[in-house]
């Protein structure tokens, strides 16, 4: 297990440093001065070169990124404030430290992440599984037909719909909002639970084609059919052995989501105004943010590395196979 | 288990007079509809087993011997299966039994070896666990007391040092090991039926040896009826006493193992015991197969259903082997058109020299 | 001013949405403001354009004496919430200038002067912290404020002329590269960034401003003494980007994130891209202020709400969205005939001017012959960028480079550009083959946003009906500025919008038409040189008397228009405001280019 994390801390590293490099590289690629963005009306030339200067975009790039990727370590004091390691700088844009910022928007991201992934797993791993049980009846149909028609829904325009439908004009539900857990659960989740709702219908209508087939197909299998020879009844043999073995597929897709899941969580942050890192991110790259950007994608390039991780340590922990070899 | 409504659609001859058999199935018949059409995979199958006696079920694969047992079981598809006849353990009605009433013979009274034992133990759970679970749903024990049962069947079964082995994962075992792990779980309610269904196919020799010897002891200690299904009739003449060859869903032949080795009846049986390497035989006799294939259970052949594969249909003339069906008596004998005279002297006189 | 979107940088296009811009204001006049009952925007329109030829006076000491004069029916509390799109970037006076941290900095910076409207519609340039709008002497060279008691930060310490003195210094400092620099230039006699050498570093390091320019005699008196007459220095001390910094709180660039309010609301929490909340600044005297007030206990503005989540929120008038209003977003274009449409959510808007006027440039170093340039302004049909902006409710057609909401606007049609929008291509063709000059090739840049590449199309088939040979070409409208920005950029003709940061034309004609202020990113898009514009821009900038530079301003933008001809102008841009029903005191204020924050209260 320890050499098993090491090596994938190892592995993240790189690929980490490769994502940084590639964003912070592609930027200055793209002909566009981020030094603009604070030259407001009295661009001059020397104005400019005094705003490229109080942003350091005076050096080489590679400099500048020898001093971006150094300073995360030591940290680095600019004149818009002391910015400890690990520093990831000021916002071009706005003179705001990137960590705090990213700090400050992870918990709605991850609210909205982890709240629509736990609706789609209850709601898709649940039809599924009763599609499974009940398969081949009506309840099947229904689920199997409707799943398929969910997952043609886009956010952008399941969003809107819903927002009119029960919050302008029927005032069903309260306006999306992100209200911190521990500041009021139930605000938290009144806010939330809209977007969660649109955001998870994608995933859940994959969940539950995806959690009915492999159930199926686990239901089949012989050791499924031993247990039931032992005598275990329907229900412990269906959720004993059948779903241990559709974890595996099921955990290994959800390994894979994480990356739409965060940028489902990018669109639906954006159509419900929601201020979190997904909005940060197309905020970062609309105004030619740099130190905002880096933050936004290598935290996020982080996070997913690190849920992979953790998917493939949940393998150990589902199949002993794995644990083993 | 569905029960097909309309006895009389198969009520071919008057039922059986009730034997004093702990297992005594009746006139099964089992159906699978498929998208092909329906397979009549079990079709008006009889047979009796008395307690502490073992009853090889042998065929090809298809004939028809697993489903019979699954059936016994009731662990076939209730939505895609029809079931009809009737299956009697211990006088308890089995076809048309409730899920409730089956669930509680499983495991406890009634227990099944499978084949492939990697696949047939679930690669989630330890060993250990997998033998308790139906000590502790059947005798409501405890975990701690299901976990020393699972160490004191594995110590059985022999496998050595069984209180470290207990919590290992089946990938953990050898071959060997594992599938005297199956049989430890199956015989950890101490079963009056085991139900083993090739359960030393995918082992090699010297092992299967072992693990046949396994079950006579564990036989002779607790006294269990045993229905062993096999492929190879070299097994069960070592293990059964008695022995039932099946073709087509159907049972064309039934006698003591010595009774059918010695003298077997039905070409099948021939087919079979030629196909079959024999220790004392000369290594250069070639094998003999079986000409075809085993039939289509959409559509088995009319008549004997052996007879597009039957090299003696000529004895019986008139092309009757084609369109009439013929019946397996009582007690020893065999479903053929073929007089006992006709039998005996082609044993005699083609089968047995080429057999050695 | 360049329209400039806060978010893109980019967008003269994405202002037909309604973008943010920079501005600190603009306007004279445009009583517009108050809402009407009336259904026809058209009536609305020509109401308030009547009105706006009035003047915007310079106040006197009884002007600028507080309290502000009552708004009917106002009471005073309650939370009022605010939807905004895009947070605020800088709260830094010095580094002030786009429209919603100008609005933002009504409510809690103060400067010299400021705007006051009052009940009847009417704009006077008052004394802020000054007693008057400012006393000018040597020839407007020289001006003086006196400041008044009472006025201080939010801390309690009074605001002195130490404070303004240091307000002024800093904005030389490096840091500062986004406010304004009419004042550091003025100072400093120079175009430009070169004031920067005047102070190099700021006051930071003990250096000052000499008292030949700025004066200090006493804790209450500041004497400017501009090297050129500056006419239009009340207007300028009302910008947001010159307002006061509280010296001894002065933290350099940081104060951009916590600066020390001066005005009736301070900062109670900001989080950035999230939320802001403003509260009561206790220290500050109504009795010292004659243009705001202090209605609302607080103000819990969010940001992130795009023009048609404001609007879908408002026009819903449910819960929270009664108690609602948006400083800065406008009606989105989708919904504006709803809106419009729907009497009961019709009274509940504001419209009025937006600083700036649309005008499609021609390249001067490319497009040399006179002929060509008039030929296209003539072909050129403006009805399709009117339209393109939404029609009467985003835009208006125009006659001139000079917004009607500036002082004393004179309207003209020199061109016939109000009177025929759809373009008179047959005259234009006829001078083309006139000059010889038909099937001239022009390389038509456009920023791709929605409206750009709807009214590009009709644009160039009217240009080709025309006789010219059209090609377009599409650029991003995040960097379109960037692109058609540089000298030498390959393109003949390109759109830009223009606001100016004051109600006087000496900030519009002066940036775009001054020829030797062309540089890369200079507003001088079209590249126009002409020594008679020059010399007019040098003379004009002179003239002391208020009307008389401002009939000068109109004859030289009728003269560049009519005998230069480096651009076309298209249209006035205007908007439409929504707020929830619960909301008392709207009013659409030009000067702030939105609805006016500081009249607002909340309906019992």
């Amino acid at each position: 297990m320890l050499r098993f994390l090491v090596r994938r801390t190892l592995g993240a590293v790189v690929i980490l440093l490769f994502i940084s490099a590639f964003t912070f590289f592609l930027f200055f690629a793209i002909p566009h001065d981020p030094a603009l963005l604070s030259c407001g009306k009295n661009c001059t030339p020397d104005n400019l070169r005094t705003i490229h200067h109080n942003l350091g975009l005076d050096h080489p790039v590679p400099v500048q990124y020898y001093h971006y990727m150094v300073r995360i370590f030591t940290g680095h004091r600019f004149s818009t404030g002391n910015c400890p390691a690990p520093c990831f700088g000021y916002s071009f844009a706005n003179s705001e430290p990137v960590w705090p910022t990213l700090m400050d928007r992870l918990p709605t991201t991850l609210s909205l992440a982890l709240g629509a992934m736990v609706v789609f797993l209850l709601f898709g791993l649940g039809t599924g599984m009763l599609a499974a049980w009940k398969r081949g009846t009506t309840v099947d149909k229904v689920f199997s037909s409707a799943s398929l028609v969910l997952s043609s829904m886009q956010i952008y325009f399941v969003g809107p719909i819903v927002l009119a439908l029960l919050v302008y004009n029927n005032h069903i539900l309260d306006q999306p909002k992100y209200v911190p857990f521990t500041d009021n659960p139930l605000s938290w989740f009144n806010g939330l639970l809209i977007p969660w709702c649109v955001l998870s219908i994608l995933f859940t209508a994959n969940y539950t084609r995806m959690s009915r087939s492999t159930m199926i197909e686990q239901l089949q299998e012989e050791h499924v059919r031993t247990a039931r020879a032992k005598g275990m009844s329907s229900a412990y043999v269906f959720f004993r052995y059948a779903w241990r073995g559709s974890l595996i597929p099921i955990v290994t897709i959800l390994g894979i989501d994480l990356g739409s899941l965060l940028g489902g969580a990018m669109i639906t942050e954006y159509t419900f105004q929601l201020a979190g890192l997904g909005r940060l991110a197309i905020d970062s790259v609309t105004k030619t943010d740099l130190p905002m950007l880096m933050g936004v994608m290598l935290f996020s390039a982080a996070l997913i590395v690190l849920f992979n991780i953790l998917v493939d340590a949940a393998y150990a922990f589902i199949d002993p196979r794995v644990r083993l070899s | 288990m569905t029960t097909m409504t309309k006895p009389g659609e198969f009520a071919e001859d008057a039922a059986p007079a009730a034997s004093d058999a702990f297992l005594s199935v009746r006139d099964l018949y089992v159906r699978f509809s498929t998208e092909d059409g329906i397979v009549k995979a079990v079709d008006g199958l009889s047979f009796d087993l008395e307690r502490g006696r073992t009853l090889g079920i042998v065929g090809e694969s298809g004939s028809g011997k697993s489903v019979t047992n699954l059936t016994v079981l009731g662990l076939h598809n209730p939505a895609t299966t029809e079931v009809a006849g009737e299956i009697l353990l211990d006088g308890q009605e089995l076809t048309g039994a409730s899920n409730r009433t089956l669930e509680k013979l499983r495991g406890d009274k009634v227990a099944m070896i499978f084949q492939d034992s990697l696949t047939a133990l679930s690669p989630y759970y330890t060993v250990g666990r997998q033998i308790a679970e139906p000590y502790v749903k059947h005798r409501g024990v405890s975990k701690r007391e299901g976990r020393e049962r699972a160490i004191e069947m594995l110590e059985k079964v022999g496998i050595p040092q069984p209180r470290m082995r207990v919590d290992d994962y089946p990938h953990q075992f050898s071959g060997g090991m594992r599938q005297r792990a199956m049989i430890a779980m199956a015989l950890v309610c101490n079963p009056d039926l085991l139900i083993a269904d090739e359960p030393t196919t995918a082992l090699d020799v010297t092992v299967q040896a072992q693990i046949l010897d396994l079950l006579k002891d564990l036989q002779q200690e607790f006294g269990s009826a045993i229905i062993l299904i096999t492929h190879d009739l070299g097994v069960v003449s070592n293990v059964a006493d008695d022995l039932l060859v099946m073709y087509a869903g159907r049972a064309v032949e039934r006698g003591s193992v010595r009774e059918l080795i010695r003298e077997p009846q039905h070409p099948y049986t021939w087919g079979l015991l030629g196909s079959m390497p024999r220790l004392m035989s000369d290594v250069t006799e070639p094998l003999t197969p079986i000409p075809g294939a085993p039939p289509s259970l959409l559509s088995p052949p009319p008549g004997c259903a052996f007879h597009p594969r039957c090299g003696f249909t000529d004895l019986v003339g008139g092309g009757r082997c084609a369109t009439e069906r013929p019946e397996l008596p009582d007690g020893r004998g065999s479903a053929c058109h073929l007089t006992g005279e006709q039998k005996r002297s082609v044993f005699i006189e083609t089968i047995q020299p080429r057999l050695g | 001013m360049r329209l400039y979107v806060r978010r893109t940088r980019a967008a003269l296009v994405a202002v037909a949405a309604g973008a943010l811009v920079l501005t600190a204001c603009s306007s004279g006049g445009g009583g517009g403001g108050k809402t009407t009952e009336n259904k026809d925007a058209r009536a609305k329109q020509s109401k308030s354009a009547q009105q706006l030829a009035s003047q915007i006076t310079f106040g006197d000491d009884a002007a600028s004496k507080g309290p502000a004069e009552p708004v009917p029916g106002a009471v005073s509390g309650g939370t009022m919430n605010v939807l905004e799109r895009d947070s605020y970037t800088h709260l830094d006076p010095a580094q002030i200038y786009v429209s919603n941290e100008g609005q933002l900095a009504t409510l809690i910076h103060r400067g010299l002067t400021t705007y006051k409207l009052d009940n009847k519609g009417n704009y006077t340039v008052v004394g802020d912290l000054a007693t008057n709008s400012g006393e000018s002497s040597d020839g407007g060279k020289t001006w003086t404020y006196h400041l008044k008691d009472g006025i201080k930060f939010q801390d309690g310490t009074p605001i002195t002329s130490k404070d303004i003195r240091w307000s002024v210094e800093r904005m030389f400092a490096p840091f500062v590269t986004n406010g304004p620099a009419y004042l550091q230039q003025w100072l400093a006699n120079v175009t430009g960034t070169d004031y920067r050498k005047l102070l190099p570093d700021g006051p930071y390091k003990g250096k000052h401003l000499p008292d030949t320019l700025l004066a200090t005699p006493d804790a209450k008196t500041v004497v400017f003494h501009f090297p050129k007459a500056q006419s239009d220095t009340p207007y300028l001390f009302a910008m947001p980007g010159y307002t006061v910094v509280d010296s001894a709180k002065d933290t350099q660039a940081k104060y951009d994130k916590a600066p020390v309010a001066s005005g009736p609301y301070e900062i109670k929490s900001f989080d950035q891209g999230k939320s802001m909340t403003l509260v009561k600044n206790p220290n500050w005297d109504p009795n010292t202020d004659s243009a705001r007030h202090q209605y609302v206990d607080s103000f819990a503005i969010t940001f992130n709400h795009q023009n048609e989540d404001s609007t879908k929120r408002l026009m819903s008038d449910s819960g929270d969205n009664q108690t609602s209003v948006s400083f800065d977003n406008t009606v989105d274009t989708n919904n504006t005939p709803t809106v419009v449409g729907t009497p009961a959510i019709y009274k509940r808007t504001v419209a009025g001017y937006q600083p700036f006027v649309g005008q499609i440039d021609f390249n001067m170093k490319k497009l040399t012959d006179i002929n060509v340039r008039k030929a296209l302004a003539l072909a050129i049909p403006t009805k399709s960028v009117y339209q393109a902006l939404g029609a009467s409710y985003g835009a208006e057609y125009a006659g001139g480079f000079i917004s009607p909401a500036l002082a004393g606007y004179q309207k003209a049609d020199p061109l016939g550009k109000v009177a025929n929008p759809n373009g008179d291509q047959v005259a234009a063709k006829k001078i083309l083959t006139d000059a010889g000059k038909l099937n001239t090739k022009i390389t038509y840049a456009y920023a791709n946003s929605t409206a750009g590449q709807q009214y590009s199309v009709s644009i160039a088939a009217a240009l080709k009906a025309a006789g010219f040979d059209v090609q377009r070409k599409e650029l991003p409208a995040d960097t379109y500025y960037d692109l058609v920005g540089k000298v030498d950029n390959p393109y003949d003709m390109y759109a830009q919008a223009w606001g100016s940061d004051w109600p006087s034309p000496l900030t519009v004609i002066p940036p775009i038409f001054d020829g030797r202020t062309i540089s890369d990113q200079a507003p001088n898009y079209s590249h126009v040189n002409d020594p008679h514009i020059n010399s007019e821009i040098d003379r004009i900038s002179a003239l002391t008397d208020p009307k008389q530079a401002q009939a000068a301003w109109f004859a030289l933008n009728t003269y560049i228009e009519t005998k230069v001809i480096p651009a076309v102008p298209t249209v006035y841009y205007k908007e439409l405001q929504l707020f929830g029903s619960k909301i008392g005191g709207a009013v659409y204020n030009n000067m702030s280019a939105g609805i006016d924050a500081t009249k607002l209260y909340l309906k019992p």
